[in-house]
C-alpha cells in the first residue's frame, strides 16, 4: 500500500514537469502546424542556461529561469524569423527535415562548446526531502511541480485573457479568418513559437536541479514529449496535461512494478505511442488527424 | 541511350570488383559509400511515397542484430544471415506501414524517430538476448575477409540501385508520386494508399537492414548504442537531400557527396560532434537554398543552357541575310 502511495506521489510530481515539458510542442503544433523537432534542444539550452548561471554567478535555477527563457525565446523567434518562416508553405517534408536540422546543430554545437560531460546543478532543496512516515516526498520534485503548475497557469491566463493570447489562439482556429479579423498572423507565429520555446527552456532549468544535463539529453524528452502530445491528442493543451500525468504514471509504475524497471520506463513512451496511433490516433482529446 | 547502359554496367561491374585490386584500405571506404548508398536509396524510396523516416537506424539496426544473433545462435554463415536480416527489416517496416497506414505524414516521422529509441531500450534491457548495453562480438570463425565484405557492399548497392531504376519504369512509381503530392485526390483516382505504403516501406525497410547486416560483418562488434545510432538515421536522409530528392541519381550522388564531406571534416577536425554539426548545416542550407539537391540543381540548370543554346545560333543566322 505504502508503495502504492510512493508511486502515486511520484507520477504526479513527475506528471507536472511533463506537463511542462510537452505544452509547448503541443501549443506551438496548434498555432503554426508545424511540429517542432528541435524543441527537445530549446530544453537543452534551459538547462545549460541555469547550469552556468548556478555555476559562474551562484544564482539558483529557479531565479535564473526567467531569465533564460526570455533570452531562449528571444533566440528562438529570431530564429523563426530568419529560417523557419521560410518553410511554413512548403512541402512538409521540408518542414520536418528543416527542424531536425536545426535540431542537430543546436545539440552538437552545445557538444563542442561545453563537452559531452554530464553535469549537474546542486541546490539547497535538491537532496532533502519531507518525510511522512514511509513516504518520501523531495523538495526538489515539490519545488519542480509547484514551478510548472505556475508557469502552465499563467500559459492558460495569458492565451485566455491577454489580446496577444486571444489571437493566438485564433490563429491557432483558423489562420485565414484571424488575418480577416486584423490580425497579424506572422507575428503571432513569431510570437507562439518564441514562448513555446521559453516554455522548453523552463522545463530545462528546472531539470537542471532534477535530472543530468547533457547535449544529448534534448532528443530523449523530445520522444517522451511526442508520446504525450500524440497521446493527449496534436494541439490540444488540456489533452497535453492529461497525456503527461499518463505518461508519468505509466513510466512511475514500470519503474516501481517491473523487474529492472527503471531501466524499462525509458522504453514506455515508445510504446504509449505505439498503442495510441493503433487505438486512438487523434488522442484523448484531439481533433483531426486525417490525412492532407 | 544503348552506349549510357553500357557504361552505367560496366561502372557497376567495376565498382563490385573494385575491392579485388584495391589497397585493403579502400575497402573500408567502399563499404562506406556502398552501405550509404543502400540507406540514401531506401530514404528515398520511402520518402517518394511521401514518408519521411527520422529512424532509419531502426532498421539497420534490426539488419545488424539479426544477422549478428543468426551467426552466433544457428551458426548462419555471411550470406545466409543477410537474408533473416532483410526480412525483418521489411516486417518492421510493414508494421509501421499499417499503423501509421491511415494518418498524416507527420505521424509516420514521429512513429520512426520513437522506434529507433524504443528499440535501444529493448536492446539495452535484454542482454541474454542481444549481449545488452555491454554488447556483443559476432562469431569470428565465420567472419568472411573484408574484401568479401567490401564486395557484397558494393553488389547491394548496384542492386539497390536497379531495383530503384526498375521501379521508376513502373505505375508504382508515378502511383508513389501522386500519393506523396495529394494522397486524397491518389485514392480517388483508385490508389490504394495503404497498400502501396506496406510495399515501399517493406522494400525500404528490407534495404536499409541489409545495409546493417552487412555492416556488422564487417565491424565485428555491435552494441545499442552503435546499432540504433542516430548518426545512420542522420546520414540516410542527408545523402539523398544534399544529392537530390525524389530523383534516381540523388541517393548515388549524395552517398559519395556526403562521405567525401565527412572526410574532409575528420581530417580537418576530427571531431565526431563537429561532423554531426556540419550535417546539421547542409541538412539546413539544402533545405533552404537548395531544396532540389545537387543533381537537381545540376538539372534546372542543364535545361536552361540547352533551352538557351538553340535560340543563340539562330538568331545570328537570322542578322546575317
Amino acid at each position: 500500500m505504502s508503495l502504492l502511495l510512493q508511486c502515486l506521489v511520484d507520477a504526479i510530481l513527475l506528471g507536472g514537469l511533463y506537463s511542462l515539458m510537452a505544452i509547448g510542442l503541443s501549443l506551438g503544433f496548434g498555432v503554426t502546424r508545424i511540429i517542432n523537432f528541435a524543441h527537445g534542444e530549446m530544453i537543452m539550452f534551459g538547462a545549460y542556461g541555469a547550469y552556468f548561471a548556478s555555476i559562474l554567478l551562484g544564482v539558483d535555477p529557479l531565479l535564473s529561469l526567467p531569465v533564460v527563457a526570455v533570452l531562449v525565446a528571444a533566440a528562438s523567434a529570431l530564429l523563426f524569423k530568419g529560417l523557419i518562416e521560410k518553410v511554413l508553405d512548403a512541402p512538409h517534408i521540408n518542414q520536418i527535415l528543416l527542424l531536425f536540422g536545426i535540431g542537430l546543430v543546436l545539440q552538437n554545437v552545445a557538444a563542442i562548446l561545453w563537452t559531452g560531460d554530464a553535469r549537474s546543478v546542486s541546490t539547497p532543496y535538491a537532496l532533502t526531502a519531507f518525510e511522512f512516515d514511509t513516504l518520501l516526498v523531495p523538495h526538489g520534485r515539490v519545488i519542480a511541480f509547484v514551478t510548472a503548475a505556475i508557469l502552465i497557469v499563467a500559459l492558460f491566463c495569458w492565451l485566455h485573457f491577454s489580446e496577444l493570447g486571444r489571437a493566438t489562439r485564433a490563429v491557432a482556429e483558423n489562420g485565414q479568418a484571424a488575418t480577416l479579423m486584423g490580425i497579424n498572423v506572422s507575428r503571432m507565429y513569431m510570437i507562439s513559437f518564441g514562448i513555446n520555446a521559453a516554455l522548453g527552456s523552463a522545463t530545462g532549468a528546472i531539470s537542471a536541479f532534477l535530472l543530468t544535463v547533457t547535449p544529448f539529453m534534448g532528443f530523449h524528452m523530445l520522444v517522451k514529449a511526442f508520446a504525450i502530445v500524440v497521446l493527449g491528442g496534436l494541439g490540444s493543451v488540456p489533452g497535453t496535461i492529461l497525456g503527461a500525468f499518463a505518461l508519468a504514471f505509466a513510466e512511475t509504475w514500470v519503474s516501481y512494478y517491473v523487474p529492472d524497471g527503471s531501466g524499462w520506463a525509458e522504453g514506455v513512451s515508445f510504446v504509449v505511442l505505439l498503442c495510441v496511433l493503433i487505438i486512438r490516433p487523434k488522442g484523448i482529446l484531439g481533433q483531426a488527424v486525417a490525412v492532407h | 541511350m544503348q552506349a549510357r547502359f553500357v557504361i552505367y554496367a560496366l561502372l557497376a561491374i567495376a565498382a563490385i570488383l573494385l575491392p579485388l585490386v584495391a589497397p585493403p584500405v579502400m575497402n573500408n571506404l567502399i563499404l562506406r559509400v556502398g552501405s550509404l548508398m543502400i540507406l540514401a536509396i531506401s530514404w528515398n524510396l520511402a520518402a517518394n511515397a511521401g514518408l519521411i523516416s527520422l529512424g532509419h537506424s531502426a532498421f539497420w539496426g534490426l539488419g545488424s542484430y539479426a544477422a549478428l544473433l543468426v551467426a552466433n545462435r544457428l551458426g548462419w554463415p555471411f550470406f545466409a544471415s543477410l537474408i533473416p536480416a532483410m526480412l525483418i527489416g521489411a516486417i518492421s517496416a510493414a508494421a509501421i506501414a499499417v499503423i501509421t497506414g491511415r494518418l498524416r505524414g507527420i505521424f509516420f516521422a514521429i512513429a520512426m524517430l520513437a522506434l529507433s529509441e524504443g528499440l535501444r531500450v529493448i536492446a539495452v534491457m535484454t542482454p541474454e538476448f542481444t549481449g545488452g548495453g555491454a554488447g556483443v562480438f559476432i562469431d569470428q570463425a565465420l567472419r568472411p575477409s573484408t574484401q568479401t565484405v567490401a564486395m557484397v557492399t558494393a553488389a547491394c548497392a548496384v542492386g539497390c540501385a536497379i531495383i530503384a531504376y526498375w521501379i521508376s519504369l513502373t505505375p508504382f512509381h508515378y502511383a508513389c508520386r501522386a500519393m506523396r503530392n495529394n494522397e486524397n485526390a491518389a485514392e480517388m483516382l483508385g490508389i490504394n494508399p495503404l497498400r502501396f505504403r506496406i510495399a515501399v516501406l517493406s522494400l525500404s525497410g528490407a534495404m536499409a537492414s541489409l545495409a546493417g547486416g552487412v555492416n556488422i560483418w564487417y565491424s565485428g562488434f555491435l552494441d545499442p548504442a552503435i546499432g540504433f545510432d542516430l548518426h545512420v538515421t542522420i546520414l540516410a536522409q542527408i545523402a539523398p537531400i544534399l544529392g537530390g530528392i525524389h530523383t534516381l541519381a540523388g541517393p548515388i550522388i549524395g552517398a559519395f557527396a556526403t562521405i567525401g564531406l565527412s572526410e574532409v571534416t575528420r581530417v580537418m577536425v576530427g571531431e565526431q560532434g563537429f561532423s554531426l554539426l556540419v550535417y546539421g548545416v547542409i541538412l539546413v542550407f539544402s533545405i533552404l537554398c537548395m531544396p532540389k539537391g545537387i543533381y537537381g540543381t545540376w538539372l534546372t540548370w542543364s535545361q536552361r543552357k540547352r533551352q538557351t543554346t538553340p535560340t543563340a545560333p539562330s538568331a545570328t543566322k537570322a542578322a546575317t541575310p
